[in-house]
């Protein structure tokens, strides 16, 4: 199933122009045409980077390991047939070298009690009054790469990319109720990381 | 309920994964108590933020760092030839990237055979009668034996590390273009260890060695 991106508006003719799919830019990178990997990378780049980021909170980590992806393309392209929209293929080789790079630097994904325990929160004013501008953008990114890398991938995965706790499960090799667990500790922590501010 | 509880299931709450007895009860404790909605409400802000996050940018620096790696990434002759049958594979035809290597490799142990089969249909008096290989190939020496045998030994290690990696359509399908070559390697060692100057045979070894080294070359770049 081909994959089509946005419609191209020409500058001067006006002319739309529908660019070339996913799927024939990965044919033609896979048969040495490197415009076409060029432009997939001009296409993708940002998502993969923002995933990246996300994933690993540090800035120079994830443009490293940005490149790291951007050549797993460029070696296996070939094996993308198109079966999947290649924004999901993508994605799921993102992942696996974002995982692949916590286990090489030994990253433990489980974390236990110290981290984990969240004590019943008891509201004070000052955090009710400011409730409605607790939470902008910019801030829940930095409260997101401050979050233990246990907690920050299964969040990651789950809250901001929308995986499911049983494809988390098969991904970091843990329990769904480890995986939900998780997640809750890690919302809890940013909750206590945002109101901080 | 207490707050506790409470507190404990506000996550699987948000995200409708609650048993409605459950939720029930929670909602219940909610009505009556400001603290635990206020954590709720946090939560839920947290949950509807993070799905809208925008993309991030590298820095400009990056595509030409990629671009240099991939420039290094210069592929070989055999590569390309695999590319070429990649990008074939996407036209029209329902055959999967292992599907057409094997056809590949068996088309060519068969064209071979073929070839040398016929040529000495027609050249047979003139082979026994000289030391005259076909095609110009010379006979196998033991030196090119143990060149490709290394050869080969070298590039299996590395497929071995490869094949953690691979799905099982691509694995059955390297195993199953294996065994082919492996096949015509035995009986070509039987037929030699019967008669040790039959060059059709020595060939024959010969291309299944050089085979079996194209093979392996091919799939240590998966």
């Amino acid at each position: 199933m081909a994959y089509i991106t946005d419609t191209l508006i020409m500058p001067v003719t006006g002319e739309r122009i529908q660019p070339a799919s996913d799927l024939e830019l990965a044919r033609a990178a896979a048969a040495g045409d490197s415009a076409a990997f060029e432009r997939l990378y001009e296409q993708h780049h940002r998502r993969v980077y923002s995933l990246c980021l996300r994933m690993l909170g540090n800035g120079t980590h994830a443009e490293d390991l940005t490149q790291e992806v951007f050549l797993q393309v460029y070696k296996k392209i070939g094996s993308f047939r198109g079966d999947s929209a290649f924004t999901t293929w993508l994605h799921r080789l993102t992942v696996n070298q974002v995982l692949m790079h916590f286990r090489r630097r030994g990253v433990k994904l489980e974390h236990t009690s110290e981290e984990g325990d969240f004590t019943n929160v008891v509201e004070t004013p000052l955090q009710s009054t400011r409730r409605i501008s607790m939470v902008d953008k910019l801030a829940l990114e930095k409260a997101i790469s401050q979050l233990p890398p246990g907690y920050r991938t299964v969040f990651v995965l789950h809250d901001v990319e929308g995986y499911e706790h049983e494809e988390i499960s098969n991904l970091l090799n843990v329990s769904v109720g480890t995986s939900k667990s998780q997640l809750h500790k890690a919302r809890m922590r940013l909750r206590e990381l945002l109101t901080k501010r | 309920m207490v707050c506790k509880e409470c507190q404990e299931l506000l996550s699987e709450y948000i995200d409708g994964a609650l048993e409605l007895g459950e939720q029930v009860k929670l909602e219940r404790h909610l009505g009556d108590c400001e603290p635990c909605r206020a954590v709720r409400d946090d939560l839920l802000q947290i949950v509807h933020f993070s799905h809208q996050l925008p993309m991030q940018a590298p820095s400009t620096a990056l595509w030409p760092r990629i671009s240099s790696d991939l420039a290094e990434l210069q592929p070989s002759f055999w590569s390309r030839t695999l590319r070429w049958l990649v990008s074939f594979s996407t036209l029209n035809f329902n055959f999967s990237v292992p599907q057409l290597i094997a056809g590949a490799a068996v088309l060519a142990i068969v064209v071979s055979i073929g070839v040398i089969v016929s040529r000495r249909d027609i050249e047979q008096p003139q082979l026994s009668e000289s030391a005259v290989t076909f095609s110009g190939v010379r006979p196998l020496s033991q030196t090119d034996l143990q060149q490709l045998e290394k050869q080969i030994t070298q590039l299996s290690q590395t497929v071995e590390q490869r094949k953690e990696s691979w799905g099982p359509e691509l694995r059955t399908a390297f195993e199953r273009n294996l065994l082919y070559i492996d096949q015509s390697l035995v009986e070509c060692r039987h037929q030699l260890h019967e008669n040790p100057a039959d060059d059709v045979s020595q060939e024959l070894m010969l291309n299944a060695y050089r085979e079996k080294v194209r093979l392996l070359e091919g799939f240590e770049k998966f």
